[in-house]
């Protein structure tokens, strides 16, 4: 036990002489969240749309002054002719185009049906869909106010919308959850694989061999200063989501603690196996941004629907520990759920497992 | 003068070769990155499952369960017993969403009394949850629009005519809409900034935290020279990452690739000067590679969460899009899509390219004028 102490502390002198590393480990983190909380809105909102008037007549301008009245649009500027839409699209003045043909209030005063025309950038499909969507949002609702006087304005459907666990789906209530589970991959396998790689590559880990130190006492006494420091670290990031951004808390702190540690064993085992692994920093470095961050952030239904990958990616996605980690966190903080035997069992099993390999990997190579 | 630089480059290229484990790294890490994302990135929503509480049971009930069934999005979840169980079933995350029709709802419709329906959404999903319920609502509001239809040309039949406006919709570069266009030229920028950036930070502190950075010192290799063969290896890796990313692009992913390619390589050229900057200034601030590490790190995440990637900077509040004009990424972000999916061309990009060269040119001086007062 004394032995593991005095690598520990060792390992924190390290630490602690590199200020900026730990800075950046603490302060990243912390960034985002204030990134995220006050500048991410992932609502679209002020999208330039060019605007072709080529009837000029009241009719159409009163449709201009619809379509433009809100903020979701914004009046990127007359255009002169149609020649004029694309090199707005490749210089990426306006993202759509409103047309309004010429004849359109001739034929609105005289014929049942007149048109319009939207031209979208369908580049980033996900903003063209909104686009679209809204333009003829303004259009049927141009439609409603002439019709107006000759049918009563009743909707037939009474539609009760109501989001459940997140009802003003703050971006911050998704954010944290995340973050916490990316913090944590990052300093305690990223953090401690790159830390037992550097005793390897710089030649220093002979010399702890040789030491009275048994192999089993020189990792555990590696790793826990990292296990200290990456809770500490996805304690503060909660604490700023709950108490600067008002993240809800509907379930109790010590489930979530709980679960918490289980990860955090996942993370350190997962470190551990890298820096097994690899012989060379550079590659522990490259290694653990495939092997968990990369993953964490982007298969892990943090950034992007599970639902919607093709199945390899979804059987992927099972066995990395943020999926799991990802549902409970989120079932705690913002459901109030506690009890999740399921995704318990699976993390305990993962760090077993991969901390099974770790040693086994190791002790080949120590002895 | 070349004749060092190239053992130079000889010699660094030798390193990464016998790293057997680095350069199996060096391939897979953007080959992965390629794959995940181009697979993963995909914003487009589909298999959400909405679970229907049908107390109705009319023939106007089945139509509305039936629009959301169809929907490209939508996919039929478990069948709840109660309004209770609709309740636990998002609680439980066993579904997605929830639609309630009580009983009564075809005799409402027949009657012309507004007929409620409930749509409740699991809001917890940070992937899901908000486009969920936008899809939801559009679907209950189309259903509704095509009832209110139905009744207006019930009256037409009978009343005067009635007068609409209609839109006719076209969609420029990328017709079927798919998100995947977008973003697997972004993914090609963010493989080039990581492997030129990264690799050059850590292989130049690794000669100095292994002790031949000094050997290096006291041979005649004037500073430039140093420089010079310390970058060009990665620039090389990383204009091989590029070419390989575009090729699996167009001939894997099916982008269409509307520009010019020398174009696009010019741009790389211009785009390197920045990344292989970042990377030696941030060699020439760092004593350990874990270091070097992390401090490129630090800023290629906010230069990755600020450049237009994820988030479109339309989105962003002013402050931050004003931030945005001194990142780099932003302007190689845009200029990729552009040359991929727009087909512009130097006229087109020009701006954006003379301000990525200006921001260019600024942090590789600087790096060189770093570089060369830590040396000497």
């Amino acid at each position: 036990m004394r032995r593991v102490a005095a690598v520990a502390r060792k390992e924190m002198y390290h630490i602690l002489r590199d200020p900026r590393s730990l800075a950046v480990a603490v302060v990243m983190p912390m960034a985002m969240i204030l990134l995220f909380g006050y500048a991410m809105d992932t609502e679209l909102s002020d999208l330039p749309v060019g605007i072709l008037d080529e009837d000029q007549t009241p009719d159409s301008r009163a449709f201009i002054a619809r379509a433009t009245s809100s903020g979701f649009i914004v009046d990127a500027g007359r255009l002169a002719c149609r020649a004029d839409i694309e090199p707005g699209f490749r210089r990426g003045r306006f993202r759509a185009a409103l047309v309004i043909p010429r004849g359109f209030g001739e034929r609105l005063a005289r014929e049942p049906v007149s048109r319009v025309q939207i031209l979208i950038d369908g580049a980033d499909a996900t903003t063209a869909a909104a686009v679209e969507t809204y333009l003829r949002a303004v259009v049927a609702l141009f439609s409603q106010d002439l019709a107006a006087p000759t049918a009563p304005g009743v909707m037939p459907l009474d539609v009760r919308s109501r989001i459940h666990f997140n009802p003003e789906l703050e971006s911050t209530n998704f954010i944290v959850p995340g973050l916490v589970a990316i913090v944590m991959i990052m300093i305690c396998a990223l953090l401690t694989s790159v830390a037992i790689t550097r005793e390897k590559e710089t030649g220093t880990m002979e010399q702890v061999l040789t030491t009275p130190v048994a192999p089993g006492q020189l990792v555990v006494g590696k790793v826990l200063p990292y296990l200290v420091i990456g809770s500490v670290d996805a304690a503060l990031v909660l604490a700023a989501g709950h108490f600067v951004f008002r993240v809800p808390m509907a379930g109790s702190w010590a489930v979530l603690a709980g679960y918490s540690l289980l990860y955090l064993l996942v993370a350190l085992a997962l470190g551990l196996l890298i820096s097994a692994v690899a012989r060379t920093q550079r590659v522990a470095m490259m290694m653990a941004l495939v092997a968990t961050l990369l993953p964490t952030l982007l298969l892990s239904g943090f950034m992007f629907p599970l639902a919607s990958m093709p199945w390899p990616l979804r059987i992927v996605s099972r066995i990395i520990p943020a999926t799991y980690y990802l549902e409970v966190i989120r079932g705690v903080i913002l459901k109030g759920r506690a009890w999740y035997p399921f995704q318990g069992a699976v993390m305990l099993g993962m760090a077993f497992l991969i901390m099974a390999l770790a040693v086994r990997r190791f002790a080949a190579r120590l002895e | 003068m070349f004749r060092p630089i190239a053992y130079l480059v000889l010699k660094e290229f030798r390193q990464v070769v016998r790293d057997r484990a680095l350069i199996r790294m060096v391939i897979a890490v953007p080959l992965i990155q390629l794959f995940v994302l181009g697979y993963a990135a995909n914003t487009d929503l589909e298999n959400v499952r909405v679970s229907v509480l049908d107390q109705d049971r009319t023939r106007e009930s089945r139509r509305l369960t039936d629009a959301y069934h169809q929907s490209d999005v939508f996919t039929p979840g478990p069948v709840p017993e109660g309004p209770s169980d609709l309740n636990r079933l998002l609680f439980d995350g066993e579904t997605e969403v929830a639609l309630w029709i009580p009983s009564g709802y075809g005799a409402d419709l027949a009657s012309g009394r507004p007929a409620a329906v409930s749509v409740a959404v699991d809001g917890s999903n940070s992937s899901v949850a908000g486009r969920a319920a936008g899809y939801a609502q559009q679907i209950a509001l189309v259903e509704g629009q095509r009832l209110l239809e139905e009744r207006a040309r019930a009256r037409a039949a009978l009343g005067p005519e009635v007068h609409r406006v209609e839109a006719v919709s076209r969609f420029f570069y990328n017709p079927e809409l798919e998100s995947r266009h977008y973003m697997v030229p972004g993914i090609v920028v963010l493989i080039v900034t990581v492997i030129s950036a990264l690799l050059t930070g850590v292989a130049v502190v690794r000669e100095r935290e292994i002790g031949t950075l000094e050997q290096l010192m006291v041979s005649p290799l004037t500073p430039a020279q140093l420089i010079a063969g310390k970058t060009i290896p990665f620039a090389i890796l990383a204009f091989a990452d590029l070419a390989f990313a575009t090729i699996v692009a167009i001939l894997w992913f099916r982008l269409p690739f509307e520009g010019s390619a020398a174009l696009l390589a010019g741009c790389a050229l211009v785009y390197l000067l920045v990344t292989l900057g970042i990377g030696l200034l941030a060699s020439t601030v760092s004593a350990t590679q874990q270091q070097a590490m992390f401090t490129l790190w630090f800023f290629l995440v906010f230069g990755i969460i600020m450049s237009g990637f994820f988030f479109p900077i339309e989105n962003m509040p002013a402050e931050i899009r004003w931030l945005t004009y001194a990142n780099p990424l932003r302007y190689m972000m845009s200029i990729v899509r552009n040359i991929f999916l727009r087909g512009s061309g130097v006229a087109d990009v020009g701006p954006d390219l003379a301000r990525l060269g200006a921001i260019g040119v600024l942090t590789f001086a600087a790096a060189v004028l770093r570089f060369q007062k830590k040396i000497a």
